[in-house]
């Protein structure tokens, strides 16, 4: 059973030291938005200070690097059910599900790999401040790349076709992403978005992050305690993953693969 | 090896497999032969554990395709009308990817690998990527992928698909290599009906039903010693007038087919007969696709010669 998913990961992170833009994207988005949207914010922002709110960026934007790496990993689930991959995984001695679970393994380790790229771009730009915990970041990176994986997977179990790529971007990838502490406190929100926030798990991922990257400055720390992330965090990966497998199960998900096979013959 | 009993695939109204029933034995190179549409992706697919039938049941290698499709996906390589490789990685690496998704050790992959490259000739393409290679490479690769472990039944479904003449030799080519080697049950569909002269054993299904089988040349010598071919301007009258001596034609809209049972002093005394009234006159041997035109004449009123012979 392991030989396969460890072939799925080695597979995916070929794919993605193959795919240079893919990877400069995943560095240039990041910076661009600590360095440039980072500093306009943080010009607007009086009371603690321009470098401050960068540096409250910090964790949004090494959270933003984990949704977009593994978001676009594990939605290339979909492109593989188009191309030929998902044909030679459904038709491998495993049961269906555990091609979701190697998909996930597989978009968590190539969004940790980003975000290990970019963490070491932080560094040298001397964003890392000194209290930054190892272990926890460890475990941050760990448990928010998984559980935006499993948002990935979920979304990928479900759509049918690439077509509608354009659309998981803008209602799946941006809402989660702006719907979260990555760029502003959740307590600071008004209590609508408040509330959309705190359902939205990768919220806590942020969170996590920031507790493993503080920022320092009085009145824009963490939202919720480390305990409370990682389980939100955890739950949601299991249960999110759990439908997806059972999805994947099911003939339905295997419907537009099983139709184009069957279009010149039938 | 590969046994099916009433086996049924409905999708809403329509019945795409029809209770088919098939015995193919072990080591046997198996032809289902039919027009498009007629059920033999979908007879493949329910065989090959990707679709669940609606009905019936089947067995691949003695397991139960309903109840343990794994144990069945281990034994079986399947080859679809579409690629199952990765175009962005090599083919050595697609080789890789897919020995290692049948949990195959890394020595054993290589040495497979080696095999493969050297019987598909696809050596001196070992580190170019899927994408670059012609339709006639990439089917070799695709056929190399289905059998790295070594599968006790190779499905393939319409292998020649797409291909020009030259590469459809050598895929031929190659699975005949391959079963020399290997020994392995070959369950192919095809509509070119002269590739599946080879085949032990054929089943034409029409509709989602075994129509006719058994081997190819028993069904072609059954037919008929010679189908006698007659061209002229006016057929449907030509027809009528020679159905008493010759029994039911098959008019394509060229040409009209007989079967004919006669002698050469027959035929002699046709040709004087009808001098002058036709345009041509034309005695041969039958083939598979007089079987399968003959087959599906005489099971439904109006011949669809036309659309069967594509």
């Amino acid at each position: 059973m392991l030989r396969p998913v460890y072939a799925v990961m080695e597979r995916e992170v070929l794919r993605l030291l193959r795919q240079r833009a893919r990877l400069a994207a995943a560095l240039a988005r990041p910076l661009v938005w600590l360095l440039v949207i980072g500093a306009g914010f943080g010009a607007l922002y009086d009371p603690a200070g321009r470098a401050a709110y960068q540096q409250f960026l910090v964790p949004g934007v090494v959270g933003m690097t984990l949704l977009f790496g593994a978001m676009l990993a594990a939605l290339g689930t979909v492109h593989d059910k188009e191309f030929g991959v998902m044909r030679m995984l459904v038709m491998a001695p495993l049961p269906h599900a555990w091609i979701v679970i190697a998909k996930l393994l597989a978009a968590a380790l190539v969004a940790a790999l980003q975000a290990l790229v970019l963490l070491a771009a932080l560094a040298a730009l001397g964003y890392l401040a000194a209290g930054a915990a190892p272990l926890l970041l460890a475990a941050a990176l760990a448990a928010t790349a998984f559980a935006c994986a499993a948002i990935g997977m979920l979304v990928a179990a479900f759509s049918r076709t690439l077509e509608n790529f354009a659309a998981v971007m803008n209602f799946v990838i941006f809402p989660v992403f702006f719907l979260s502490g990555s760029l502003y406190p959740v307590q600071a929100l008004p209590a609508g978005l408040r509330a959309a926030a705190m359902l939205n798990p990768y919220t806590y991922g942020v969170d996590l992050l920031r507790h493993a990257l503080p920022a320092g400055a009085a009145g824009l720390g963490t939202d919720f305690g480390i305990g409370r992330d990682l389980a939100v965090l955890a739950l949601f990966t299991v249960c999110a993953t759990a439908l997806a497998c059972w999805r994947f199960s099911r003939e339905a998900a295997h419907e537009p693969l099983v139709r184009r096979l069957a279009r010149k013959g039938a | 090896m590969v046994a099916a009993r009433g086996l049924t695939k409905r999708y809403g109204e329509v019945l795409a497999v029809d209770a088919l029933d098939l015995d193919v034995p072990a080591g046997a190179f198996f032809g289902l032969l039919g027009p498009n549409g007629s059920g033999k992706t979908t007879a493949i697919h329910m065989l090959s554990t990707l679709i669940r039938p609606s009905a019936g049941e089947a067995r691949v290698a003695g397991h139960d395709v309903r109840r343990e499709p794994v144990a069945v996906r281990r034994a079986i390589g399947v080859v679809f009308q579409e690629p199952a490789l990765d175009r962005s990685l090599s083919v050595e690496e697609n080789l890789r990817l897919a020995g290692r998704l049948y949990g195959l050790p890394a020595a054993e992959i290589r040495r497979r690998t080696e095999e493969l490259l050297a019987l598909f000739g696809l050596g001196a393409r070992r580190r170019q990527s899927a994408a670059a290679l012609s339709g006639g490479l990439r089917r070799a690769l695709d056929i190399a992928r289905g059998v790295i472990h070594r599968p006790q039944v190779l499905f393939l479904d319409e292998p020649t698909i797409g291909l020009d003449v030259p590469n459809r030799r050598a895929i031929w080519r190659y699975i005949a290599g391959l079963r020399a080697e290997t020994g392995v049950t070959v369950v192919l569909t095809t509509h070119y009906l002269e590739e599946a002269d080879d085949c032990d054993r054929v089943a034409f299904i029409r509709a989602g039903r075994v129509v006719a089988s058994g081997a190819p040349r028993a069904l072609v010598e059954n037919l008929a010693p010679r189908i006698l071919e007659v061209e002229g301007a006016d057929l449907e009258p030509l027809a009528l007038r020679l159905a008493p001596k010759l029994g039911p034609a098959l008019n394509d809209g060229q040409r009209l087919s007989f079967c004919f049972h006669g002698s050469a002093a027959d035929f002699g005394a046709l040709q004087s007969e009808l001098a002058g009234a036709v345009e041509a006159l034309r005695l041969r041997r039958p083939n598979l696709n007089d079987v399968f035109l003959w087959v599906n004449a005489t099971q439904t009123p109006a011949p669809p010669a036309r659309a069967a012979a594509r």
